[in-house]
């Protein structure tokens, strides 16, 4: 068998120490499939935001790595995540995308299962031996489902930690996008779905802390927005900006307006709004809002979120997912959430202006795109593979996280480096070493 | 009572209809984008969505991934239309947009016009040399002043579940 090329030997992927990444990563379907095993169907994978399933028997259909599943409300409110594929002869128990059910009934033979996964009959159940046990054959249960905030995760590996544990210190940083008002965050529309083609990691790693993108990439909507291309060249300089970096692979960029912008002429959140933040966070998380123009940020592996303005005094939570399809291509899923308490017009107008920047046909969305798919392209071929990404402007900081740093996870000044995707491609790596158990 | 059909265009008018159809198809193709502005008017609305997969009895979901008064609109046009502030429309996409299957109707407004017609747009781009379609219905309020046609309100509704090639970054 050839060595060299060889998924499974792991051989020099991530060279944290010269800064250095390999291209096959980026494109090989090969160890697209080692992804799969060692990462897909290791981890916590985000599946679906409660409120798009509110009611009983309402379902969501989603991917947990290769697999497709159904994310169902049961009537006593648990939400289970079941494998959409009849036990009897494969077929899925639930084609559409959404919507709301009783029970599932599978369309092929009539194998009929509760919304719990339980099969109920097999509409043959005159001919079914005596010993079949129907408690055995229900819909396969993926074993560990556990909800953030609203953030409904699942894991093909029951031995899995806590979701809690997974997500250690970076809930510090994403909840206050995810929960600050009493009654809590909702999705505003059905996600916007699109392929592209790329790898999967090539997003995560935008959104994790590419700062060296943004005045290049998105030179168009920046030129054609003034206030906010003033604000991105101050921003960007700003002293209190920064990278953060927790373990598990997460990690976040925050970029705050520079000391000179005035709050009035930069308002962020909206006034109405904001109030109700301090009923829910309290002290630096409440503190962590002030001031901030973005944040952007990639849960490991594939999920993602950024808070922008999208107009005055309006912000856009959008939570996106990375969804590998195969080493060259992946479909985008992408959410825009608001705080339950806003008024439908302030919800209407996050919603279009959320969009309007990033999604299925976004003003920043578009160049990412392109760009990201081109650089897929050039990557697959034997020649390109010969020379590895450069990592190189994650060196100088990527030992030296800022001492005083008084929030949690290891933060790195300034924000503009490379050390949150080094730092996201280190987990990686560690993860695909066959013995790593997240 | 129950409301009364709208009467369809047809004549002359019909066709004057259909030739501000082809004509607005053509000046987006040859990326002629302020020409097309200057076929819509100050109100205009242009919205394009997609849709979710549901059971048959259920009620049909469709998403907006685009919605835009004219503000929006010029921006979008504004970032695509110059080579310096696009990357993902230059080099510029190929598109033809195939408009078909046009029913026209009266409205209550003497000026106003409604009318239905089916898009195939093909686009191939660098990322995407061999192309692909989008397909769609779309549903268009025109308004009339003398001989002057405009666009008042477009709704373009998207056969697709989930969009193709990246991020749509051209007008249908």
């Amino acid at each position: 068998m050839a060595a060299r090329n060889s998924a499974s030997e792991n051989n020099g992927w991530v060279d944290v120490r010269r800064g250095l990444v390999s291209r096959d990563i980026f494109v090989s379907d090969e160890i697209f499939q080692l992804e799969m095993e060692r990462i897909f169907d290791r981890t916590w994978i985000f599946l679906a935001h409660e409120t798009e399933i509110p009611a009983a028997g309402d379902f969501v259909v989603r991917s947990l790595g290769s697999a497709p599943v159904i994310v169902v409300r049961d009537g006593d409110g648990t939400v289970h995540v079941l494998l959409n594929s009849c036990r009897h002869r494969g077929a899925k128990v639930c084609r559409p995308d959404s919507g709301n059910v009783r029970n599932f009934v599978c369309p092929y033979h009539g194998w009929t299962y509760e919304r719990s996964g339980r099969l109920m009959t097999t509409t043959f159940d005159r001919h079914i031996p005596k010993d079949f046990d129907f408690s055995e054959h229900g819909l396969v249960h993926v074993p560990r489902v556990e909800v953030h905030k609203g953030l409904i995760f699942g894991s093909w590996n029951a031995d899995v930690v806590t979701l809690n544990e997974y997500l250690g210190e970076i809930a510090w940083y994403i909840d206050p996008f995810l929960s600050r008002s009493p009654q809590g965050m909702e999705v505003l529309a059905p996600p916007h779905r699109w392929r592209a083609r790329t790898n999967w990691k090539v997003g995560a790693l935008n959104f994790v802390g590419d700062s060296q993108h943004i005045l290049t990439t998105h030179v168009g909507p920046l030129t054609l927005d003034p206030v906010r291309a003033a604000r991105a060249g101050f921003a960007t300089a700003a002293e209190n900006s920064f990278q953060v970096v927790t373990d598990q692979g997460h990690g976040c960029t925050l970029t705050y307006l520079a000391p000179g912008l005035t709050e009035e002429a930069y308002q962020t959140h909206a006034p109405d709004l904001e109030p109700l933040y301090s009923k829910i966070l309290q002290g630096d998380q409440r503190q962590l809002l002030n001031r901030l123009r973005v944040i952007v940020g990639t849960i490991f592996p594939n999920l993602s979120f950024i808070e922008t303005q999208v107009g005055p005094a309006q912000k856009a939570v959008i939570v996106r997912q990375w969804r590998p399809i195969s080493g060259t291509e992946m479909e985008i899923l992408s959410w825009v959430l608001a705080e339950k308490e806003a008024s439908a017009d302030y919800k209407s107008t996050v919603l279009r202006n959320g969009f309007h920047n990033f999604g299925a046909a976004g003003v920043f969305e578009q160049d990412d795109l392109e760009l990201w798919a081109s650089a897929t392209y050039a990557s697959n071929n034997a020649i390109a593979k010969q020379f590895p990404y450069s990592f190189h402007t994650a060196l100088p900081y990527i030992d030296a996280p800022e001492k005083d740093h008084k929030w949690p996870g290891r933060a790195f000044k300034p924000a503009d480096t490379e050390v949150a995707q080094l730092e996201f491609m280190r987990y990686w790596d560690r993860c695909m070493k066959a013995a790593h158990n997240p | 009572m129950s409301e009364q059909e709208p009467a369809a265009v047809d004549g002359a008018l019909y066709v004057e209809i259909q030739r501000f159809l082809f004509r607005e198809a053509a000046l987006l193709d040859r990326r002629e984008y302020e020409a097309w502005l200057a076929l819509t008017t100050e109100d205009i609305q242009y919205c394009v969505t997609a849709a979710v997969s549901r059971d048959a009895g259920a009620n049909p979901v469709h998403y907006s991934i685009i919605d835009e008064t004219l503000v929006g609109l010029k921006s979008r046009i504004d970032q695509i239309s110059n080579p310096k502030l696009t990357r993902a429309e230059n080099p510029p996409s190929m598109t033809r947009r195939v408009v078909s299957n046009i029913e026209a109707f009266h409205t209550k407004l003497p000026s106003e016009f409604s009318a239905t017609s089916y898009l195939l747009a093909y686009r191939s781009r660098p990322s995407a040399p061999e192309g692909g379609f989008y397909v769609a219905e779309r549903q268009d309020l025109l308004r009339k002043s003398g001989s002057d046609w405009r666009l008042a309100r477009r709704s373009v509704r998207l056969d697709h579940l989930m969009l193709f090639d990246g991020a749509l970054s051209t007008l249908l």
